[in-house]
C-alpha cells in the first residue's frame, strides 16, 4: 500500500539521519571549544589563523581542542550570531563580532564572558590602550578587540600621472583639482557607492568630511549640525560630478571592480584589501598610495579608524572550561601570533606585535597610523546599523536632488537612537 | 501564439546560459565586462569548486535533507488534505483556512522561536533539523494544492468505492491518492526546491560539516568583503545540475504518466 | 449520517500529524511573535513590557507606511498579472502543440534554481553601462538608464523580473488543465466552437477553482516578498523598493527584534485583509467540483 511505502521511506530516512551526524567524539576529559569562524576559506586570515589553531590543539593534545566551524557567508554569519543571543544561546565557545553602536546591546547579555578579571598584568598591556577603552562599555569588557582599521583613501597612482596629477593632493582644493583633471583625462575620479545597508566607501568619505568639519566627536551632535550639512553638500558633489555613473545604488562589489579595473583613480576601504589577491595582480598595484582625505573643514591630523573585529567568549560556569578559553585566546593574541596573522593577511591588529611589515603597501597604513593622528570612528562604528542604513538610503535621494542636504540630515537624525 | 511561447522560452533560459557562460570567466573578465564571451574555457572555478567544498558530502546531505523533507511533507498534508476535502466535520473551513493562511507568514521572523526549538530539543547541527523544518514550512503550500485537487475527485467514485465496501483508509489510499497524483507530484516538486535550495535555516541550525548542506558550500566562495563571483557560479552550476537533471528526466515521466492517466465520469 | 459517526476517530487521527508540525512550527512561533511584538527587546535575550509603542513606532515610520504600499503593489502584481501569464501559457501548451513537453520543462527551469542565481542575473542585465537591456535599448534608439538606481523605475525593474517566471503557476495551472475531460472539448469542437470559445466556456470555468487558488498563493508571496528585492537593491534605493519583509530583517539587523515582530503580525494581518478581500470579490466555488457532484 502506498501509505506503508511512504512511512517506511521516512523511518529509513529519519533512522540513518539520526546515526549520520556523529562525527568524532572527544576523548574523554579533553576539552573541546567550538569557534563557529569567518576567518577562513578565502578571507585573508585563513592560513594564518589555521596554522595557530593546528599549533594549539598540538600543544594541548588531550586536553583543550580548539574546532573551528567554517562561517563563509558573514551576513549569514552575523544573522546566526544575533539570532543565538537573541534566543539566549551562545553562538560557540568563541566568536567574533563587529563591535558598534547597535552590537554593543549584546553586552547586556549574560551569554557573553567578562574578561575584565582575566586582562591583567603583561596580557593586558599587549593590547592598543585606545582600542581595549572602546572595547569596554559599562564597565564591562565582554569582547577583546582584534582586528582595527584605519580607512583611508587610495590613490591609483598611475591613474594620476597619466591625468598630470603630480602630487597627492593636501587640501580639499587640491583635491578637487586633481579630480578635474582626472575628469579631463576621461577617468572617473572616484568609486562610490550608495548601495548594500552602509554605503561603505562612501560612507567613508563623508566620515572623513563630518570630522574635519566638526572633530573626532562629531557623532555626539545632533545630525542636523552644520557639520554634517556640509559634509552632505560635498557627498552630492561627488556622486553628480566625480563617481561613475552607477554608483546610485552600487555596492561594494560594484565600487571595488571599479578600481581594480582601472576606471576610477581614487576608492576608501581599510586594509584588509591589502591583502586581496586580485588587487595584487592588477598592474598599478606599486603605484598604489594611501592618504587621508584631506581636510574640508578646520579640524586637522584626525584619521578614521575603527574596531573592526572583537573577539567573545561563551560564558560559563565550569571553571575547566573558563580556564581552557582564556588559554586559547591568550595563546591566540600573543605578540608570535600576532605578528604571524599580520603578516600574512595584511590586517592591523589591536596587539602590539612589534610587526613591522616589509610589504610596502601594507607598511604605508602602518606609517599612516605611527603618525599619532586623533582617531575618530566612521559612521557606522559611531551611530549604529539604523541610522546607517538611513544614512545609505537617503543617499542616493540626495545625490538625485530629490531631496536638499538639510533634508537628508534631518532624516537620518530621526533614526539616532539617543 | 509561437511569439509568446518564445518570448518565454528565451526569458526562461537566459540566467542558465549567463550563468554557465560566466562560471567559465574569471572575476576579472566579469567585472570588466559583464556581458561578455570568456576568453578561453577555464576550468579553474570548477576544479577548486570541487576541492576546496568537499561537495559530494554536501551533495549527500542536501539529497537526504531535500527528500526526507518532501517525503514527511507529502504525507503530512495528504492526511489532512484527503480529510478537509472530502470529510466534514465541525471546525474543517476554519483550520484549513488557519493551515493555508500560513503562507503569508514571513519566515525570517520565526527565526528566533525556530532556534530556541532546535536547541532545546538537541536538535541543533542535524540534517534532522532541516527536514522537519523544511517539510512543515510547505505545509501550507501543499496543502492547498492536494486539497484543492482531491476536492475536484467526483463523488461516485468514492461512492461505488464505499458500496464495494471500502473502508475510510481504503478511500484514502486506493481511490483518492491515486487520482490525486498530479497535485502530490506539484506539491512535491516544490517541497523538494525549496529544501534545496534554501539557505538560511541550514545556516541557523547547523554548524558542523557533517549537516552542511550544499548551499553552505556554494557560500565558501564568498567571505568578509571578498566575493569570487564566477568561482560561486561555478558551484551553483555544479549545484543546478543534479536538480535540473533531475527534473529534466524525472519529473516528464511523472507528469506525463499522470496526465495520461486522468479516467473521469 | 451513520458514517460520519464512524468516521470521527479516523479523522482525528489523520489530522494529528499536521496539528503537530504546523502547531509547533506555526502556531507556536506566531504567539511568540505576538508576544514579542509588544516587547521592549534588544540585545539579550530579556525583554520588558512596551505596550503598543513598537506598534506606533512602526506606523509613525514614513518608511514602513512606503513598504506596505509597496508590498500591495507586489500582491496586485503577482495575482493580477502573474498568474494570469501562466494561465495564458498553461492554455497554450495544453494544445500540445509541437515541443509543448520540451517548453514545460524550459519554462520551470528558472524555479529550480536558487533566487540568488536568477537575483545575480538581472542585476547584471540591468547594469547601466554594460546591461544587456540597456543596450538592446540603445539599439532601437532608445536612452539608457540606470534601472535599479533610479527611485521611479527599480520597483517596477524588480517586480518584472518576478513576474515574467510564470513556471511555477504555470505548471499548477497546466496540470488541471489537462484533467479536464477530453470528451468535453470534443463535444464542443461538433458543435462548432472555436479555440477561444472553448477556452472560455470550458477550460477556464473548470479551473476557476485552481485559479483562485493560484492568486491568493501568489498575493500571499507578494505581501511576504523579500528576497529578490533584497539581492537586488536591498530596499533602495531611497527605500522605494522597500517592502515589510523587508523591514522586519532590517529590524533584526538594528537588533530591534520586538519592533522586527511586530511588522511580522502586521505583515501577516493585512496580508490576510487584502487576500480575504479578495477572495471574496472573486468568489469561491469550485466548478469542477460542482459539476462532478
Amino acid at each position: 500500500m502506498r501509505m506503508t511505502k511512504i512511512g517506511r521511506g521516512f523511518l529509513v530516512a529519519a533512522a540513518l539521519l539520526f546515526v549520520l551526524p556523529f562525527a568524532g567524539f572527544a576523548q574523554s576529559g579533553e576539552i573541546v571549544l567550538k569557534w563557529p569562524c569567518i576567518w577562513v576559506g578565502k578571507d585573508s586570515k585563513a592560513p594564518a589563523i589555521a596554522e595557530i589553531v593546528d599549533n594549539f590543539n598540538k600543544a594541548n593534545a588531550g586536553k583543550i581542542r580548539v574546532e573551528i566551524e567554517p562561517s563563509n557567508d558573514y551576513n549569514a554569519y552575523e544573522q546566526k550570531v544575533r539570532t543565538a543571543i537573541m534566543a539566549g544561546v551562545a553562538p560557540g565557545d568563541i566568536f567574533t563580532l563587529k563591535l558598534n553602536a547597535s552590537t554593543k546591546e549584546f553586552y547586556s547579555s549574560n551569554l557573553l564572558m567578562d574578561f575584565s578579571k582575566d586582562l591583567t598584568g603583561e596580557w593586558k598591556n599587549s593590547f592598543d590602550q585606545g582600542a581595549l577603552q572602546q572595547s569596554i562599555i559599562g564597565g564591562k569588557l565582554k569582547t577583546l578587540p582584534i582586528e582595527t582599521a584605519v580607512l583611508p583613501i587610495w590613490y591609483n597612482g598611475d591613474l594620476l600621472k597619466k591625468a598630470g596629477v603630480s602630487k597627492i593632493p593636501q587640501t580639499i582644493d587640491e583635491l578637487w583639482t586633481a579630480m578635474d583633471k582626472l575628469k579631463a583625462a576621461g577617468i572617473y575620479p572616484s568609486s562610490q557607492m550608495s548601495g548594500d545597508t552602509n554605503a561603505w566607501t562612501s560612507m567613508i568619505w563623508f566620515s572623513w568630511f563630518a570630522t574635519s568639519f566638526g572633530g573626532p566627536d562629531v557623532w555626539d551632535k545632533p545630525f542636523t549640525d552644520k557639520a554634517f550639512v556640509e559634509s552632505a553638500k560635498l557627498m552630492k558633489r561627488l556622486f553628480n560630478d566625480y563617481t561613475t555613473p552607477d554608483a546610485i545604488g552600487a555596492s561594494a562589489g560594484v565600487s571595488g571592480g571599479h578600481f581594480l579595473a582601472g576606471r576610477t583613480a581614487i576608492f576608501s576601504n581599510g586594509p584588509w584589501y591589502a591583502g586581496r589577491a586580485d588587487l595584487r595582480a592588477t598592474s598599478f598595484f606599486p603605484s598604489i598610495v594611501i592618504a587621508p582625505v584631506p581636510p574640508a573643514g578646520p579640524h586637522k591630523n584626525i584619521i578614521i579608524s575603527r574596531l573592526q573585529a572583537n573577539i567573545a567568549a561563551g560564558e560559563t560556569k565550569d571553571k575547566a572550561r573558563h580556564d581552557a578559553i582564556i588559554t586559547f585566546l591568550k595563546y591566540l593574541t600573543s605578540k608570535n601570533n600576532m605578528a604571524k596573522l599580520a603578516e600574512s593577511s595584511g590586517s592591523m591588529l589591536a596587539v602590539n606585535s612589534g610587526y613591522v611589515p616589509t610589504d610596502p603597501l601594507q607598511k604605508q597604513f602602518y606609517d599612516l597610523v605611527g603618525k599619532g593622528y586623533q582617531t575618530a570612528n566612521d559612521l557606522e562604528a559611531a551611530l549604529g546599523a539604523e541610522a546607517t542604513l538611513e544614512f545609505t538610503q537617503q543617499l542616493s535621494a540626495l545625490a538625485l536632488g530629490k531631496i536638499t542636504p538639510e533634508q537628508f540630515c534631518s532624516l537620518v537624525e530621526k533614526k539616532i537612537d539617543r | 501564439m509561437w511569439i509568446v511561447l518564445i518570448f518565454f522560452l528565451v526569458v526562461s533560459l537566459l540566467p542558465f546560459v549567463w550563468l554557465i557562460m560566466n562560471s567559465f570567466r574569471t572575476n576579472y573578465e566579469l567585472e570588466t565586462a559583464p556581458l561578455g564571451l570568456p576568453s578561453r574555457l577555464s576550468f579553474e572555478n570548477y576544479k577548486s569548486a570541487i576541492a576546496t567544498a568537499n561537495l559530494p558530502r554536501l551533495f549527500l546531505n542536501s539529497v537526504l535533507v531535500s527528500v526526507g523533507a518532501v517525503l514527511l511533507n507529502i504525507a503530512v498534508a495528504s492526511l489532512a488534505s484527503f480529510v478537509f476535502a472530502r470529510e466534514t466535520f465541525k471546525g474543517r473551513d476554519t483550520i484549513l483556512t488557519i493551515i493555508t493562511a500560513g503562507v503569508l507568514i514571513p519566515i525570517i521572523s520565526f527565526m528566533v522561536p525556530y532556534f530556541t526549538m532546535i536547541t532545546r530539543t538537541h536538535l541543533y547541527d542535524t540534517l534532522t533539523s532541516l527536514i522537519l523544518v523544511y517539510a512543515a514550512i510547505n505545509l501550507p503550500v501543499s496543502v492547498s494544492l492536494i486539497t484543492a485537487f482531491m476536492k475536484s475527485i467526483p463523488k461516485e467514485l468514492e461512492e461505488a468505492a464505499i458500496i464495494d465496501g471500502c473502508g475510510f483508509n481504503a478511500r484514502f489510499t486506493k481511490i483518492i491518492l491515486p487520482l490525486a497524483r498530479s497535485g502530490l507530484a506539484t506539491s512535491a516538486t516544490f517541497c523538494f526546491i525549496y529544501a534545496w535550495n534554501e539557505f538560511v535555516m541550514a545556516m541557523l541550525f547547523t554548524s558542523s560539516e557533517s549537516s552542511r548542506t550544499l548551499q553552505l558550500g556554494i557560500r565558501f566562495f564568498t567571505s568578509q568583503f571578498i566575493t569570487d563571483y564566477t568561482g560561486m557560479f561555478a558551484a551553483i552550476v555544479l549545484s543546478m545540475l543534479p536538480t535540473v537533471l533531475l527534473y529534466v528526466f524525472l519529473h516528464n515521466k511523472i507528469i506525463s504518466g499522470l496526465t495520461a492517466g486522468a479516467v473521469k465520469g | 449520517m451513520k458514517r460520519h459517526n464512524a468516521n470521527r476517530y479516523w479523522i482525528a487521527l489523520y489530522l494529528v500529524p499536521i496539528v503537530v508540525l504546523f502547531g509547533a512550527f506555526f502556531v507556536y512561533p506566531l504567539f511568540f511573535n505576538i508576544y514579542t511584538s509588544f516587547m521592549k527587546w534588544k540585545g539579550s535575550s530579556e525583554m520588558t513590557w512596551n505596550n503598543f509603542a513598537n506598534y506606533s513606532k512602526l506606523f509613525s515610520d514614513d518608511t514602513f507606511l512606503l513598504a506596505i504600499k509597496n508590498n500591495v503593489i507586489w500582491a496586485l502584481s503577482q495575482g493580477f498579472i502573474q498568474v494570469p501569464l501562466a494561465a495564458l501559457i498553461a492554455l497554450m501548451l495544453a494544445r500540445e502543440p509541437k515541443g509543448w513537453r520540451v517548453m514545460r520543462t524550459v519554462y520551470f527551469l528558472p524555479n529550480v534554481i536558487s533566487t540568488v542565481a536568477i537575483a545575480m542575473v538581472w542585476v547584471a542585465l540591468y547594469n547601466p553601462q554594460y546591461g544587456f537591456i540597456n543596450a538592446i535599448l540603445k539599439l532601437f534608439g532608445g536612452e539608457p538608464r540606470n534601472w535599479l538606481g533610479d527611485p521611479s523605475t527599480a520597483l517596477a525593474a524588480i517586480i518584472l523580473t518576478t513576474v515574467i517566471y510564470v513556471g511555477y503557476f504555470m505548471i499548477i495551472i497546466l496540470a488541471a488543465v489537462m484533467d479536464i475531460p477530453k470528451e468535453l472539448y470534443e463535444a464542443a469542437q461538433i458543435d462548432g466552437a472555436s479555440t477561444l470559445q472553448q477556452e472560455l466556456r470550458i477550460t477556464l470555468p473548470m479551473v476557476r477553482g485552481t485559479m483562485v487558488t493560484c492568486m491568493t498563493l501568489a498575493m500571499a508571496y507578494g505581501m511576504r516578498h523579500f528576497e529578490s528585492t533584497w539581492l537586488m537593491t536591498g530596499g533602495g534605493p531611497a527605500y522605494s523598493t522597500t517592502t515589510m519583509g523587508i523591514m522586519l530583517y532590517l529590524k533584526m539587523d538594528a537588533l530591534r527584534y520586538g519592533e522586527a515582530s511586530a511588522a511580522g503580525i502586521v505583515l501577516i494581518v493585512l496580508g490576510s485583509v487584502v487576500i480575504v478581500a479578495i477572495r471574496k470579490i472573486m468568489g469561491n466555488k469550485d466548478p469542477m467540483a460542482e459539476a462532478a457532484q
